[in-house]
């Protein structure tokens, strides 16, 4: 597997947490949301940092008690239709704070890397081969439609069209890039 | 008419060439049909019983004289010499090739047009009245707003991959020609009393095998909030709409299971967070699109006009088309005019490349270049002087565009059923074609007066026949193809669901049956009595016994 860097973070290294092995003192890992909700008060007073692991039918406010706590998050997407992983994202960002690292992983197409980078994702685990598709859909468009409410800093271009400073239209480029920016 | 920035061309432009490396990609096995349909389909890209078929937009079914003849240039060098209107005001061909396609999308890019989300499931087209900014009854023109939402909805992020399609209609006239209550979305342009324009918002209608009348879940919501309120409204929906079953996946179904209270709420509280980011547009953006539908510059001219009075009283075809096809402008001395694409035994909705140049012509002509499609699947010139109609109708008529009968029987709205779709169970087409041959009589038509006949070849219900004053529902019986018979729907600002009169019956018989149905009509009507309210005063079981006998 690739990892697909759409924000420029830094990404996280973890271990996937196996049932029924406890993690070492100090390791990164990533615990499936059932796991964690049951024993949460153990892993947060072992381990070292701690990730979830979420399927997109989780209600983003079973996610609340741990939102201050876990460092990064992996929306685990069954089918690349279930757009329910792009609200959750959103909903992370815009209604928690979150400011960890947001990964997709399962199964996305490189057709949605603009969308997920938009939702609030910083990561796609993908195939190495298509990991040249993904980043080539990461710079698609060159400007959006909406502003976002997540603290990208993704302007509409019904907003970039009315700012003083912007009056001519060469910068629609530098609004997604400073979309991206702002995300990392 | 709304003008593309640049913006919006590099953003149309870049769709072009993504779809472009999807098919490439496609054709080279990198993407398997799993993995590229839904990415065909959010262009538009449908593969049909024996081809495929690209929908392509027409943005609140405006269209100017120029992308009018773009579009018949597309059906002759890409398809085969035709195109069709549909109920999203839409347009279909149903010929293309795969690897044209992204050509075809370059073709209507040029023109500031697109295929963009016209399937999928996510936000499609958004329609409204096609009379807007000329009915004279329009309280506020909905385009701009349509606009803002065309905008708004286009590649959003989030709301790509919802649980299933979604549908958003707006008007701003008394007269609700939209069918607003029958989508997901119903919008209603409204003035306060302090001069504020907003909305009434309607949420949860929709066709389909559940058929929902869509209701209120806020009065008013000022313009300033639509973006913001409408993605409440699509994140509540996104997050907990089924995707257990396509065929409850759908925002009717989720606001009938927690009540449109409780989703109203929901969507106020979400609302509430999201409504001080600027999620919504700047008011000079709002003014910026609203400059490109200002009124048109049409003289006042004098109502009555002689010389087409006297056209009419010696030409009755011509006499009825005035009657039938056209309507009151907001400007005196002028009226929008209605193309029917019903010809009596034709297709409904289809027209040929030659036609929609035709008609590109008139609209340069008589309608300020301007040309309408409406969701009842026919062609419209907003802006027409009064003096101008005897040679713009016969000009039409010479064309076999000069059908008289908009809004009468034979107006019939059709699905493409069971000639073009996968999904459908009988035909539609055919069945459109032979009622329009028994009912070939415009003076007969006019005497019935308005009934609007919708057919749908399948429980999905594209025809609209749930909102038919009479439906027709094609059903498989037993590998036969057999139509049910539905009275009392409406589409308009007093929506309601057609009922099922009885058990259903063959091709023919079907026709039968509805000779029947008109005939306890003109029987019972009262005077000046339309169809709609005498089935609605008189009840089911009056026709009924004259369909089916005494039991």
């Amino acid at each position: 597997m690739a990892l697909v860097n759409l924000t420029g973070i830094q990404p996280t290294q973890y271990t996937e947490l196996a049932s029924d092995t406890s993690p070492a003192e100090g390791e990164v890992v990533l615990v499936p949301f059932d796991r964690l909700a049951e024993e949460s008060e153990a892993f947060f007073q072992t381990v070292g940092r701690v990730g979830v692991l979420v399927g997109t039918e989780t209600t983003f406010s079973a996610l609340e008690p741990f939102a201050n706590k876990i460092s990064f998050v992996a929306i685990d997407f069954p089918a690349f239709g279930d757009g329910r992983g792009f609200s959750l994202a959103v909903r992370l960002r815009k209604d928690y704070g979150f400011k960890g690292e947001i990964r997709a992983v399962g199964n996305i197409i490189p057709d949605q890397a603009q969308f997920l980078m938009r939702a609030g994702f910083d990561s796609v685990e993908a195939t190495e081969e298509r990991k040249t598709a993904f980043e080539t859909a990461l710079k698609r468009f060159p400007s959006y439609y909406q502003t976002d409410a997540i603290g990208l800093g993704q302007r509409s271009v019904a907003h970039v069209r009315h700012s003083a400073k912007n009056d001519d239209n060469t910068d629609a480029a530098d609004t997604a890039k400073e979309g991206q920016r702002k995300a990392s | 008419m709304y003008a593309y920035d640049t913006y919006d061309h590099a953003i149309v432009n870049a769709r072009v060439e993504e779809f472009r490396d999807q098919v490439e990609r496609r054709m080279k096995g990198e993407l398997t049909e799993e993995e590229f349909r839904p990415l065909r389909l959010m262009n538009g890209l449908y593969l049909q019983l024996h081809a495929y078929m690209l929908r392509v937009a027409i943005p609140y079914g405006t269209l100017s004289s120029n992308q009018m003849r773009r579009l018949a240039h597309i059906a002759r060098r890409y398809d085969k010499g035709y195109a069709h209107f549909t109920t999203r005001q839409n347009v279909q061909y149903n010929w293309p090739k795969l690897s044209e396609t992204p050509d075809i999308l370059q073709e209507l890019a040029d023109v500031e047009m697109h295929a963009i989300q016209t399937s999928g499931n996510c936000i499609r087209n958004t329609t409204t009245d096609q009379f807007a900014g000329a009915a004279a009854d329009e309280v506020l023109d909905p385009r701009p707003y349509a606009e803002l939402i065309r905008q708004w909805s286009t590649f959003h992020p989030e709301f790509s991959f919802l649980p299933r399609k979604f549908k958003i209609a707006i008007t701003g006239a008394d007269e609700d020609r939209a069918a607003v209550k029958w989508h997901d979305i119903g919008l209603v342009v409204k003035q306060s009393d302090t001069g504020e324009i907003g909305f009434e918002v309607l949420a949860g209608g929709g066709m389909g095998r559940t058929p929902v009348i869509g209701k209120v879940i806020r009065d008013f919501l000022p313009v300033s909030d639509l973006l913001s309120y409408l993605e409440a409204m699509l994140r509540v929906y996104n997050e907990q709409g089924r995707r257990d079953n396509k065929y409850k996946a759908r925002i009717k179904i989720l606001v009938d299971a927690m009540g449109a209270d409780e989703y109203a709420r929901q969507v106020e509280a979400e609302w509430a967070k999201i409504k001080d980011q600027p999620l919504d547009v700047p008011e000079e953006e709002v003014a910026r699109i609203k400059a490109f539908f200002t009124p048109p510059p049409l003289p006042v001219l004098d109502n009555d006009v002689p010389t087409v009075n006297a056209f009419a009283d010696k030409n009755f075809l011509f006499k009825a088309w005035v009657s039938n096809n056209t309507g009151a402008h907001k400007v005196p001395g002028h009226v929008h005019v209605t193309i029917s694409l019903k010809p009596h035994g034709g297709i409904p909705g289809d027209a040929t490349d030659a036609q929609m140049d035709l008609v590109a012509d008139l609209a340069d002509k008589y309608s300020l270049s301007e040309v309408r499609v409406s969701h009842e699947q026919n062609l419209i010139l907003p802006h027409v002087a009064k003096k101008d109609l005897p040679a713009l109708w016969e000009a039409l008529d010479a064309a076999g565009l000069g059908s008289a009968n908009a809004g009468l029987l034979t107006d019939i709205i059709a699905c493409p059923g069971l000639d073009y779709c996968s999904l459908a169970n009988a035909r539609s087409i055919p069945l459109a074609q032979k009622l329009t041959e028994r009912f070939d009589d415009v003076k007969r038509l006019m005497d019935i007066g308005p009934l609007k006949i919708k057919i749908s070849g399948c429980i999905n219900s594209c025809g609209h026949h749930h909102a038919g004053h009479i439906g027709i529902l094609g059903v498989d019986r037993k590998g036969e193809e057999n139509y049910q018979l539905l009275l009392g729907g409406s589409g308009a600002e007093d929506a309601s669901k057609a009922a099922i009169l009885g058990p259903g019956f063959d091709e023919g018989g079907i026709i039968d049956a509805i000779e029947k149905v008109v005939a306890v009509y003109l029987g019972e009507r009262e005077d000046g009595e339309e169809f709609l309210p005498a089935y609605r005063r008189l009840g089911a079981d009056v026709f009924k016994e004259a369909v089916y006998g005494a039991r």
